[in-house]
């Protein structure tokens, strides 16, 4: 009796981790790159969110074309807020408080401006919440549930080769590693941060749109949704991206398994104990006992590159 | 005064003056160049509550242009002065400390369980006459001489449900999840007591949080319980995710829930898996009341659609009614508009004949009795179910 709920709880968690992991993936990326704990995201969620909620609902296009226009003017934001914001204040030489009450203000303005726009009723993507299910070996399963799993799997491995094998992919990487160095190797860290911007906001809009054909969108939701992506992402450790997606999968996984021992209403105390023990106990994020990461090789003064 | 939050005061503020210059420029020319007679109304026109809220200050505005085309109360037109309460009770003290001491009114609507109950003091400490109208907490009808209701209590539909569930579907096990705030808390607990009182049994009752969107794992608690039938006592925005997720996890068990599932965006976003659902509605349907009728025309003339939660804005609709009597009552027994002569207007008056919702008697117990309807999903539209007097 108990199994097969363990393993429709496991299933129905894991696919709802899916989201979680593109805004946690979205997140943790810029922090990498641009070194900045980036709260301007749940702007780009909302933004992304209401673009394609125009488009298909106001407009009546397609949904991939509203999902593309969507991913357009997110990064179109995302790139504003790069040029407009962030690089004034590194002008400035602004302190990192200056850079984190930037970001956290342009989420909540947006979020007003939302609200102003569309109203505060919530909304969803389309009219119907409800997806075709089947039920396979006791579980189950919905179509929503496997294209959730699908959408983010092959988002992952797309990021994944992005940063191996493509160059600019592997300029993000130099960049993360050590910008100013990067820009001694002729690597432009503005570009980098630019397109480090428009991952995420591909990311966020994957996110919002499995986000919103399940749940009701508040202009207000994104921030909730951001307590996620940042748990994630100092639970896996600064500049590991793969590893804040995976604790992005856990920390959903565990808040579905929570019902098994505590009251529904206190799901979400689950996310803040989380949030508490890993910024007391975990600073740097995470590691499995007896995982050692592999040593990173000093990198080259740019006398020895000259030679 | 100030919330902090200054875009959404200043849409609060452009709302409420749209609707109060909507409701004066309607007036009659006959009755312009008389003093006006003021009545407040504190509703949510922001925040996830708008969509109700919304609708309900446009019903109280229709009713009191309708009254003003007939003359208003003895030639005097009513004027509506709306504050915006985003269904938050620190909001709703705002709009309240705005009515009272700027706008002056003796008498304000006010509605949802939180406000009502934080605005209480308030209106008990400026007495100045608080009605609520659409709050179904029990509390309500214990919060001070200055708080009254026009809406009957949680235990009142919520009691009906219970009883009919187990007397005439001949449930005897259930379920119930609720929300984790007020409402929620109050109407789950009077379902559940009710239920085993008659001698059902509830096999699982659970809460959810107000932010959740995943309910698998409380769902899949109340499926190995097996119930007969599950009641929720949620709000329009996740009480469909419920229900889907529900279907979703294959729970075939019928429904119920109170007024706040009377909502047509719900079936459209069920669509067959509402089927078989049951409401209550605390007002009268088309059928039971010929002006309802016209109202929901109104509405889809004027509107291009139904109201949301028809039930409340027939309430609201006729709140400008009760205080056009008050104001007749004092006008005839030469009294001074005030809170404290509103309140003993509506004590002394005690029986009201309403346009839209029919006969309204207050009890000295701060209390109503209405009959209780209940609808039910029926081929993708709400249909009567059954009446419980």
């Amino acid at each position: 009796m108990m199994l097969p709920i363990l393993a429709q709880i496991f299933w129905t968690g894991f696919a709802n981790a899916a989201y979680y992991v593109l805004f946690t993936i979205a997140f943790a990326l810029i922090v990498k790159v641009v070194q900045l704990w980036n709260f301007a995201q749940a702007g780009m969620m909302g933004i992304a969110f209401y673009t394609m909620y125009t488009v298909i609902n106001f407009l009546e296009w397609p949904t991939w074309a509203a999902f593309l226009i969507g991913v357009a003017v997110t990064a179109a934001a995302g790139l504003l807020v790069e040029f407009y914001g962030l690089r004034t204040l590194r002008r400035r030489r602004s302190s990192n408080l200056m850079f984190f009450i930037f970001t956290l203000i342009f989420s909540e303005l947006i979020a007003y401006v939302l609200m102003f726009l569309f109203g505060t009723e919530p909304v969803t993507l389309f009219p119907s919440i409800l997806s075709p299910v089947r039920i396979i070996h006791g579980i189950a399963v919905t179509d929503w549930d496997l294209t959730a799993i699908a959408v983010t799997s092959a988002s992952l491995i797309a990021v994944w080769l992005f940063l191996q094998f493509h160059h600019e992919g592997q300029f993000l990487l130099a960049v993360a590693d050590n910008g100013r160095l990067a820009e001694l190797y002729g690597i432009s860290a503005q570009r980098a941060y630019l397109v480090a911007f428009a991952i995420a906001a591909v990311f966020s809009c994957e996110g919002m749109y499995l986000f919103g054909t399940r749940a009701a969108v508040l202009p207000t939701t994104p921030n909730d949704l951001m307590l996620f992506a940042v748990i994630g992402t100092l639970l896996g450790g600064m500049g590991r991206l793969f590893a804040a997606a995976a604790a992005a999968v856990v920390l959903a996984l565990v808040q579905s398994y929570s019902v098994l021992v505590i009251a529904s209403k206190w799901q979400g105390l689950v996310l803040y104990g989380f949030l508490f023990v890993v910024i007391v106990l975990f600073p740097r994020g995470f590691r499995l006992p007896g995982f050692r990461a592999r040593r990173a090789i000093p990198a080259p003064t740019p006398a020895q590159a000259k030679v | 005064m100030s919330d902090n939050r200054p875009a959404s005061l200043r849409r609060r503020t452009l709302l409420a003056t749209a609707m109060a210059g909507v409701a004066s420029t309607s007036l009659p020319a006959i009755a312009q160049d008389k003093p006006k007679l003021r009545l407040g109304v504190a509703l949510p026109l922001t925040g996830s509550q708008a969509l109700f809220g919304t609708d309900q200050v446009r019903a109280a505005q229709w009713g009191a242009e309708d009254i003003n085309r007939k003359g208003g109360v003895n030639g005097q037109p009513l004027e509506m002065i709306v504050q915006d309460t985003q269904a938050d009770p620190q909001t709703g003290i705002n709009a309240f400390n705005h009515l009272i001491g700027v706008d002056k009114v003796p008498v304000i609507a006010v509605a949802w369980s939180s406000v009502v109950q934080a605005t209480a003091p308030v209106a008990t400490r400026d007495t100045t006459l608080a009605l609520s109208i659409g709050a179904s907490s029990t509390k309500v009808a214990h919060l001070g001489d200055y708080v009254y209701t026009t809406y009957p209590l949680a235990n009142v539909d919520v009691t009906a449900l219970a009883k009919y569930v187990y007397n005439t579907l001949g449930k005897r096990t259930g379920a119930v999840l609720y929300i984790n705030n007020e409402s929620g808390l109050e109407g789950g607990r009077v379902f559940r007591d009710v239920f085993t009182q008659l001698g059902g049994k509830i096999v699982a009752y659970e809460a959810y949080d107000p932010t959740a969107t995943d309910f698998t794992g409380m769902l899949l608690k109340v499926r190995v319980a097996d119930p007969e039938i599950i009641h929720i006592q949620g709000l329009t925005a996740d009480t469909p995710q419920v229900i889907a997720q529900m279907r979703q996890l294959g729970m075939q068990q019928r429904v119920t829930s109170y007024s706040a599932g009377y909502n047509p965006q719900l079936i459209k976003q069920l669509g067959a898996a509402a089927e078989g659902f049951i409401v209550t509605s605390l007002a009268p349907g088309p059928g039971d009341n010929p002006n309802v009728a016209a109202f929901i025309e109104r509405w889809k003339k004027e509107m291009g659609r139904a109201p949301n939660g028809l039930p409340y804005t027939q309430y609201l609709y006729d709140y400008p009614y009760i205080v056009s009597s008050i104001y007749a009552w004092l006008a005839k027994n030469n009294l001074p508009v005030s809170g404290e002569n509103f309140r003993k207007g509506l004590v002394e008056i005690r029986e009201f004949d309403l346009p839209m919702t029919g006969k309204l008697v207050v009890n000295p117990d701060h209390t109503v009795d209405k009959p209780v309807y209940l609808l039910t999903v029926k081929d993708g539209a709400f249909v009567p179910l059954a009446t419980i007097s």
